[in-house]
């Protein structure tokens, strides 16, 4: 199976003492990988330089071998994100905002557009405009606009953030489905451990900017009671609690 | 090319749906009105001819130059790029697969394209106004020059609007951009009264530069070094705004 995401030594510091450190990860195709920790661990910057939104002191990320920082196209060509607030442009309608994201794709029409917005559940709402959305609805926007050109990985930061308990069923039955019948990958940050655990097939603990650990889920649960064990052990082996 | 193209697409696209155009066309509609109507007031109460329907649009360009067209460039650089990062939408152009050099000449084009469609406007709107109003005085070669004056227009606004997306990319806030560009704008204009060895240097004294296509005597050298000096200042403009965009982190 080949690598969907390659981390090599990749660290990015602010002025505040806050980032990431020397951070190296791999990440299979098909896996949903959640990248757990809690709020200000490093999880959106992760995310920022995988996206290109920030360039990294040193290291490199790629994905599916095309390196973000020299191959900037091609790296994302297959993927779909979300990162921090979902967005969308409030003087179009929900259709077209998707139909704008639509353009960088030319397999991606007007069908695509209505599917994404019936996955997502806002197919009644697809000739409003996202500035009198919910929160939630905005965050469905986002995901729908992610999975639009049916990418082969999802980096979905925080995609459960403002969903009711029945968006994030949804949300978790889709993340499961597209990963089963179409094999896409997922990269999902949270600080939610119970969604993770639910969710996802393979974690990694990110703490205070290092990644402490990664390893499956099944071999996770086979040791430990529950996942927020295995998060408080990781991070006492660290010696940080 | 394919990226530049979506995202170009995407650019104009938004300006169009932002209304900012139909913004830009009613005021132009208004000032041209109220332009022609001046013309008609003064032939009507004094009994003089100040212009025929061949030169009204040439008046109404030398004010729109130095009024409208910069205006309207600075309020719609200053959106694309300083609206968009306070909105927090640029990432949505920046997490599609185009490069930012493809994202910053889409936006640069879409200026450009948003400049085009401003000046062709006026041209019609003017051209009309003058024919409804003075149809005596219309002949081809008056209609020539004035296309001619028009046309040329364009390089010195869209470096103006160049110098704006610097500015944009320099400063944070969008009012900040517009309120430094308007001082930009007059300390050229200023610097180029002031200290006259140094106008050739200064766009804002280029924005005149069609009067040398129209005159009696063409100066064909004062053409090209003038177009050649707006060209240089524009591809630095260019690669400066390319540069401060490229290091922006979201």
């Amino acid at each position: 199976m080949g690598k969907a995401i390659e981390f090599h030594g990749l660290t990015k510091m602010y002025r505040n003492g806050r980032g990431i450190r020397d951070l190296n990860l791999e990440v299979d195709e098909g896996d949903i990988f959640g990248f757990l920790g809690p709020n200000g661990a490093g999880k959106t910057t992760v995310m920022k330089i995988m996206t290109g939104l920030i360039r990294p002191d040193s290291g490199d990320v790629k994905l599916f071998g095309h390196s973000v920082q020299t191959d900037f196209v091609r790296a994302i060509r297959h993927a779909g994100c979300l990162i921090e607030t979902a967005e969308s442009y409030p003087y179009l309608t929900a259709w077209d905002n998707l139909k704008l994201a639509a353009r960088y794709y030319p397999d991606v029409d007007g069908r695509r557009i209505e599917e994404c917005l019936e996955l997502v559940g806002l197919i009644k709402y697809k000739n409003e405009k996202p500035r009198r959305f919910s929160l939630g609805m905005k965050q469905r926007l986002g995901i729908a606009a992610a999975m639009l050109s049916r990418p082969r990985l999802l980096i979905l930061d925080e995609p459960l953030n403002g969903l009711d308990v029945e968006g994030m069923l949804d949300m978790r039955r889709l993340i499961k489905r597209l990963a089963e019948e179409e094999g896409t990958t997922f990269f999902i940050s949270s600080h939610l451990i119970h969604d993770v655990e639910l969710t996802c097939t393979r974690i990694g603990v990110v703490y205070e900017g290092r990644l402490l650990n990664a390893d499956y889920t099944r071999n996770i649960l086979a040791n430990y009671s529950s996942l927020e064990h295995y998060f408080v052990s990781e991070v006492e082996r660290g010696g940080r609690v | 090319m394919e990226g530049f193209r979506a995202a170009f697409a995407v650019e104009t696209c938004k300006l169009w749906k932002k209304k900012k155009i139909i913004a830009a066309a009613v005021l132009s509609i208004v000032a041209v009105l109220i332009g022609q109507l001046a013309v008609v007031a003064i032939n009507n109460s004094l009994g003089l001819r100040v212009v025929g329907s061949g030169e009204f649009p040439l008046i109404v360009l030398s004010f729109f130059q130095y009024t409208i067209f910069p205006l309207f460039v600075t309020f719609v650089a200053a959106d694309m790029f300083n609206g968009e990062f306070s909105a927090n939408t640029m990432k949505l152009a920046l997490m599609r697969p185009v490069s930012r050099l493809g994202v910053f000449s889409a936006k640069v084009g879409a200026i450009a394209a948003f400049i085009a469609a401003n000046l062709l406007f006026v041209l019609v709107l003017s051209l009309a106004a003058g024919f409804a109003f003075n149809p005596a005085s219309a002949g081809l070669a008056g209609v020539l020059r004035v296309l001619v004056a028009y046309a040329v227009s364009f390089l010195p606004v869209f470096v103006f609007g160049l110098l704006v997306v610097v500015l944009a990319n320099v400063v944070r806030g969008g009012l900040a951009v517009f309120f430094l560009a308007v001082v930009v704008f007059a300390g050229f204009y200023a610097a180029g009264l002031f200290f006259s060895q140094f106008e050739s240097f200064l766009i804002t004294s280029m924005f005149d530069w069609y009067r040398h296509w129209i005159a009696e005597s063409v100066n064909v050298f004062k053409i090209i070094r003038q177009a050649l000096i707006m060209i240089g200042c524009g591809t630095m403009l260019f690669a400066a705004g390319y540069w401060l965009f490229d290091r922006k982190e979201l």
